[in-house]
């Protein structure tokens, strides 16, 4: 049950720290994920935490969630100590926590998740009082100026708004303390503006709210005390408006950053993929790419921005094999892919990161050799079609490892055991190294951070030297802006508008992202994944 | 308990590392031979018997337990004759085992390995009544006809398991509840067939008539029907099942659909193919069970064959869906058939109470690892990142 109180005289709720964790070291087998760290957070303030992948930022958070118990060390919440066996306990006390991969049930509406386990009820508790659930929703959604329709599902709206959704959900539950594990990674800029005036919001309604970051930019901008991590030990915690990016990167990484990419525009080969006219439905049925052409040369990247949800899964998963188009060609290096399985995709040299790299890239359940594998069982580097040559898929494994720096550096180790950033560099490796003539890159370095972000985007332009054609879908507009030759804005199944990511300004791809042609004038809807208004202008691009 | 608590205990239950989870398994055997003792023992109150084995106040306790364990262990492995019947039964329940560890390895639940025994069991009977007259009696023609019998059982067991496997892939009917179907449909046409069409003329009982003598597995211990090419055949599959798995194209295949059938797919592999295969395997290695228990315990098929599809459920879990673990398990539960019928025998404790140990052991070495099974599925367990904001639990699917 819930935490003791040891000390129950102890400035009870007038503590200045809304949170203190005291000399907190978390071991796991072999590895000292958090060594004897002191970390606090001021009541009513945004508090940021930075550091390298692996340095221990979720495990510190989720000890403080009751997700870990702690090896040694103590939680005060409010200046009393506390002990918590499970997330409830940590909820009863005030601390909700939003992670990266968002829990939310897609079939029920935003309302119903909501108060998902803690429905109010009638009929003497016979009932789920839906009525109620409703209105408690609007009100709570009102309080803090989120506009949500309580009745809408949750698979149809915006990550963005999922996100609120999962924020109204802890505050329902009385959280005073909000926890977000890298909340800015899946939103657009856009949406990243929006999360961070919610923060000021909370903070003045006297919340306290720590967010776990790669961006330093963001922690600068939104925090106002930061706190970096590295290899499991808080190196120090400073405020945001006494230091500098350079100071944060230093501290992080223990040497300077540059976040410049350094390569040459590459020598354009032959057209490796053409897509023509493809139209895909979603898993729903629904048109969600609506007749989109386009090619992508060998080494050149094309890059694809646009707001979640507009068509890019739908487009990536036909290009890739994985979703049969429902009319129009993929043609790869001059023959016709359309109809091929997945497995002859891969074959024909299409590498692919997923977005999504816990579901579909990686096998939890299966070590790093395993998941190394995945994909390239039928290649003739690991496989002679039947039989597994492990020795190689070995070597090629430990390679990844190494050269993309997983850590722990352990073969037999399960993703299970790494932080999300070294999953992320594992897929990442797999792809990359496997020798593919188009690679395709969904988010590639979603949860990666500075330091490993500048390594993928090297070693992606190095693919494009080496003559591989690159197709790139990205959240991140100065990612797509920074590698990309060519960019497309992809807006309800279609591309708006295909420019050179150089010569447009980050406003305007916000209007086009959000649906709108700044050369037309005129507005196409609003920026909203499911809008059902169609932009009337669609550049097509050969 | 509070609900936290369990959610905690799953989670450690998810994490257990294999030697964590051998060692749980031991630690349950031994709390079930523990608590089945204590069973046996009060049991003996209610029973009468001429010498109790204790007498306590007025009431006397007829069973010793440690005396049923030693009997028990006895008739399992103390004389030639309870070995061979022990080796016997433990042969069936390879296969069974097996046929039930494949479909779980693809994340699948065969229920209808019963079905698939009794029609592969009847199909190798009739092709060998088929073909024998047409062979040279003696080892050429057990050569000839012995695989030939396998391979039938095999073959149509297999079709036999592709048919819910099929229906899974392609229209989503859950297998669990085909397969049970089937179970009835199989037995009962099975049971038609041979009484009305291709029974033995000259008796009433639903059988078919015996297969001559060469094609038959003769006994390698006197007295059972204990053939010991059956037992290494056996031995044989689960080595081969488990390379399969570990170092084949296919093995990588069927078991990623089984863990992550979106990985599965991303990764090339043709998920609804894949449940197909697997469905087929398994019913082959049920198929062949049937085969061996015509040709190496009845020389016959017989209706109301023993439940050893359903026990091959119990062998299964018990080796946590391992190819190679399925090969003790089904030695322990071979043991325990073996051993009943000596109790029985020395003394007087009826079977069915060995049926209770038997059920015990299932119980408690069997119900970590399901609970592991489902706890995983149900999303417990230290997934990073995943790990739900309403605290309560952490819920696996996400259906996005
Ligand atoms: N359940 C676990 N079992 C074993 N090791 C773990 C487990 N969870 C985390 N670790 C290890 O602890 C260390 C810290 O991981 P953590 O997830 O806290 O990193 P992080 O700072 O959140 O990184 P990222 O930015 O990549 O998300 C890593 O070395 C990781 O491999
Ligand atoms: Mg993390």
């Amino acid at each position: 049950m819930s935490g003791q109180d040891r000390a129950p005289g102890r400035d009870s709720g007038g503590s200045k720290y809304a949170v203190r964790m005291d000399g907190i070291t978390k071991r796991f087998p072999g590895v000292l994920a958090n060594d004897d760290v002191d970390f606090a957070v001021e009541r009513g303030t945004v508090h940021a935490l930075v550091g390298e992948n692996g340095a221990g930022k979720t495990t510190l958070m989720n000890v403080l969630y009751g997700l870990y118990e702690p090896t040694e060390g103590t939680v005060y919440v409010d200046g009393r100590p506390r002990e918590f066996d499970s997330p409830r306990d940590a909820i009863d006390a005030g601390i909700g926590m939003i992670h990266q991969h968002f829990m939310l049930v897609d079939p029920m509406t935003v309302a119903e998740n909501l108060v998902l386990g803690v429905e109010p009820t009638k009929w003497f508790g016979l009932a789920t009082d839906e009525r109620q659930a409703i209105a408690d929703t609007r009100e709570l959604a009102e309080r803090y100026g989120f506009d949500i329709d309580p009745t809408e599902r949750v698979q149809e709206i915006s990550v963005g708004e999922q996100q609120r959704v999962e924020i109204l959900k802890a505050l329902y539950r009385g959280a005073e303390v909000l926890v977000l594990d890298e909340p800015t990674a899946v939103l657009t800029p856009q949406d990243v503006e929006s999360l961070f005036d919610v923060f000021a919001e909370l903070v003045a309604e006297g919340k306290t709210i720590v967010f776990i970051t790669h961006k330093l930019g963001e922690a600068l901008a939104a925090a106002d005390g930061i706190s970096v991590l590295r290899d499991g030990k808080l190196v120090g915690t400073v405020r945001a408006d006494e230091t500098t990016r350079e100071e944060l990167a230093t501290m992080m990484v223990g040497r300077e950053v540059l976040l410049e990419v350094t390569s040459e525009p590459a020598e354009r080969g032959g057209e490796t993929l053409a897509v023509e006219d493809l139209v895909v439905t979603d898993d729903r049925g629904v048109q969600a790419v609506d007749g989109v052409s386009f090619a992508v040369d060998a080494g050149e990247v094309f890059g694809v921005a646009g707001v979640d949800g507009n068509g890019q899964s739908e487009l990536v998963e036909a290009v890739t094999g994985l979703r049969e188009a429902e009319s129009g060609t993929v043609v790869l290096e001059g023959e016709d892919v359309t109809r091929d399985s997945r497995r002859e995709c891969i074959e024909a040299g299409v590498s692919y990161i997923a977005e999504d790299r816990q579901e579909r890239s990686l096998v939890l359940e299966y070590d790093l050799l395993r998941n190394g594998l995945l994909g390239g069982q039928t290649l003739p580097e690991f496989s002679d079609g039947r039989l597994i040559d492990w020795g190689r898929t070995r070597s090629f494994v430990d390679g990844v490892i190494e050269e993309y720096d997983v850590r722990p550096p352990d073969a037999g180790a399960t993703p299970r055991s790494l932080s999300g950033g070294n999953q992320q560099k594992m897929v990442v490796g797999r792809e990359f190294e496997r020798d593919p003539d188009l690679m395709v890159a969904s988010q590639p370095t979603r949860g990666v951070d500075i330091g490993s972000i500048e390594f993928v985007h090297n070693r992606l332009l190095d693919l494009r030297t080496e003559g591989v054609a690159v197709l790139l879908v990205s959240s991140k507009l100065e990612e797509v802006q920074r590698l990309a030759d060519r960019m497309a804005v992809m807006y309800d199944g279609r591309f708006v508008d295909v420019v050179d990511p150089d010569a447009v300004t980050e406003e305007e791809v916000g209007l086009l992202m959000a649906g709108e042609d700044p050369d037309s004038g005129r507005g196409g809807g609003e920026p909203r994944a499911t809008s059902t208004d169609r932009p009337t202008d669609t550049a097509d691009v050969d | 308990m509070d609900r936290a608590r369990l959610a905690h205990y799953l989670d450690r239950l998810v994490d257990a590392t294999v030697l964590e989870r051998l060692a749980i398994s031991l630690a349950a055997l031994t709390v079930a031979v523990v608590v089945g003792g204590v069973i046996v023992f009060l049991s003996g109150a209610v029973a009468t018997c001429r010498e109790p084995a204790l007498a306590l106040g007025g009431t006397a306790f007829c069973y010793d337990p440690i005396e049923v364990y030693l009997t028990l262990a006895r008739g399992a492995f103390g004389s030639p004759t309870n070995l061979g019947l022990t080796l016997q039964e433990t042969t069936l329940l390879l296969f069974t085992g097996l046929s039930v560890a494949v479909a779980f390895r693809a994340g699948l639940f065969n229920i209808g390995t019963q079905g698939q025994m009794v029609l592969g069991g009847l199909a190798s009977a009739l092709a060998v009544l088929q073909v024998a007259p047409l062979l040279p009696a003696g080892s050429l023609g057990a050569l000839l006809a012995i695989p030939l019998a396998v391979l039938v059982g095999a073959v149509v067991g297999g079709l036999y398991g592709a048919l819910p496997g099929a229906m899974k892939a392609y229209a989503d009917a859950h297998e669990v509840i085909t397969t049970i179907m089937l179970n009835f449909v199989a037995m009962g046409v099975a049971f038609y067939l041979v009484r009305n069409h291709l029974g033995d003329p000259s008796t009433d009982a639903v059988q078919t008539p015996s297969v001559p003598e060469f094609v038959r597995l003769s006994p390698t211990i006197g007295g059972t029907r204990f053939s010991v090419i059956a037992l290494g055949f056996g031995l044989a599959i689960a080595v081969l099942v488990y390379l399969l798995y570990e170092r084949t194209v296919l093995g990588y295949d069927l078991r990623t659909s089984g863990l992550a059938p979106e990985a599965a797919e991303y990764g090339g592999v043709n998920a609804e193919r894949n449940i197909v295969t697997s469905m087929t395997l398994s019913g082959a290695l049920g198929g062949v069970a049937g085969a061996m228990y015509v040709l190496m315990i009845l020389y016959r098929w017989q209706t109301d064959m023993p439940p050893l599809g359903f026990d091959g459920i119990a062998v299964s879990i018990l080796a946590a869906n391992n190819p190679l673990g399925v090969i003790p398990a089904a030695l322990l539960f071979g043991a325990m058939k073996g051993g009943a019928i000596q109790i029985d025998f020395a003394l007087g404790v009826p079977p069915e109470l060995v049926e209770v140990l038997r059920g015990l052991i299932i119980l408690f070495v069997a119900m970590p690892e399901f609970f592991r099974m489902l706890g995983a599925r149900a999303g417990y367990g230290s997934v990073e990142d995943e790990v739900a904001a309403d605290g309560g639990q952490k819920r696996g699917e996400e259906g996005d």
